[in-house]
């Protein structure tokens, strides 16, 4: 009886240690399954590395936009993953952002936000972060910050709707001197 | 236009500049509609979005007017406001520099009169002055 109650909270103790061990294990693990909300959103523009094509329609409206040349768009993976290259060219024109008009924009994790830097021919990176819609299918940057002047305006906000693995929608708004905007929606297909 | 781009500012600006020098030329009169942005920018090889832009800072300046479905047109009084407009920039941004030129070389109103009407470098005999 004597050895029983010097046992019995010895092995409580120890039962207990084992419990809450494993209960933070499986805190920390569910941790790692679940990543914050920027890398989920992140993890989802990756997914649309490869090469896209559609039509523009601008806003202001413009006449015979829907059978106009396609836009293409190539987006890759790139720094062992911490970040997606996004390229706008007009199609069929070779991939050189020194000649031809091809603006490129940067999206990263910064801080637990899903971030994009847009490299514009006017002269400015303007910042913007990420939300996203509760059903994840969009994907809106709005405007922070900007490096560089905005004499010549500035790009200023930018939405991603994925429709399905081979189709995603792009909006882009401009901000011209003066804050107006002008705004291009690409319908994209993937494209080999 | 030509196709060319330079790096002295944004695609969209040249593009402005080059529609204002049409106008300027003649080669678009008042009136007349934009060159659609789908055409321009197949042909130049550039953004539609940065098409667009071009023409929005013309409306911006009141030189265009976007008629909605239809495309883009230049308002009446365009080309004088644009004379205007170029001509005070050029007495005030070019001339300084021309004139101070024409000065140093001491070049005769007659000699420079004479070069506009060939069209070509006068040719100054006896060398120096």
């Amino acid at each position: 009886m004597k050895y029983l109650r010097f046992v019995l909270p010895v092995v409580l103790m120890s039962l207990a240690t084992v419990a809450f061990a494993q209960h933070d294990a499986h805190k920390a693990t569910n941790d790692q399954v679940a990543p914050p909300e920027a890398q989920k959103s992140f993890d989802a523009m990756k997914s649309l590395a490869g090469n896209w094509e559609g039509p523009a329609t601008l806003d202001p409206p413009q006449p015979e936009m829907s059978d106009g040349k396609p836009l293409h768009i190539t987006m890759r993976v790139t720094s062992r993953g911490n970040a997606l290259v996004h390229e706008m060219q007009e199609a069929g024109t070779p991939l050189d952002a020194t000649k031809y008009d091809h603006p490129v924009t940067m999206f990263y994790v910064d801080s637990g936000r899903l971030t994009l830097i847009h490299y514009c021919d006017a002269g400015n990176r303007p910042r913007m972060v990420a939300t996203t819609s509760a059903d994840g299918k969009r994907v809106e940057f709005d405007f922070v910050d900007l490096a560089g002047g905005t004499e010549y305006g500035h790009m200023h906000h930018a939405a991603f709707t994925f429709i399905d693995v081979n189709h995603h929608i792009e909006d882009w708004t401009y901000m011209m001197p003066g804050d107006k905007p002008v705004h291009a929606h690409f319908d994209l297909k993937r494209a080999q | 236009m030509d196709r060319e781009w330079n790096d002295s500012q944004p695609i969209y600006r040249q593009l402005r500049d080059r529609v204002v020098a049409m106008i300027l030329d003649g080669v678009l009169k008042e009136g007349d509609p934009l060159p659609s942005v789908r055409n321009v920018a197949a042909e130049y090889r550039v953004n539609p979005l940065t098409v667009l832009k071009g023409y929005q800072q013309l409306v911006d300046e009141g030189l265009v007017e976007t008629k909605r479905g239809l495309g883009m047109f230049i308002n009446t009084g365009t080309r004088k406001l644009l004379l205007q407009g170029e001509r005070q920039k050029f007495l005030a941004e070019e001339w300084p520099r021309v004139h101070a030129t024409i000065q140093r070389l001491g070049l005769t109103p007659e000699e420079l009169e004479a070069a506009a009407k060939r069209g070509s470098k006068p040719k100054v005999k006896g060398g120096e002055r």
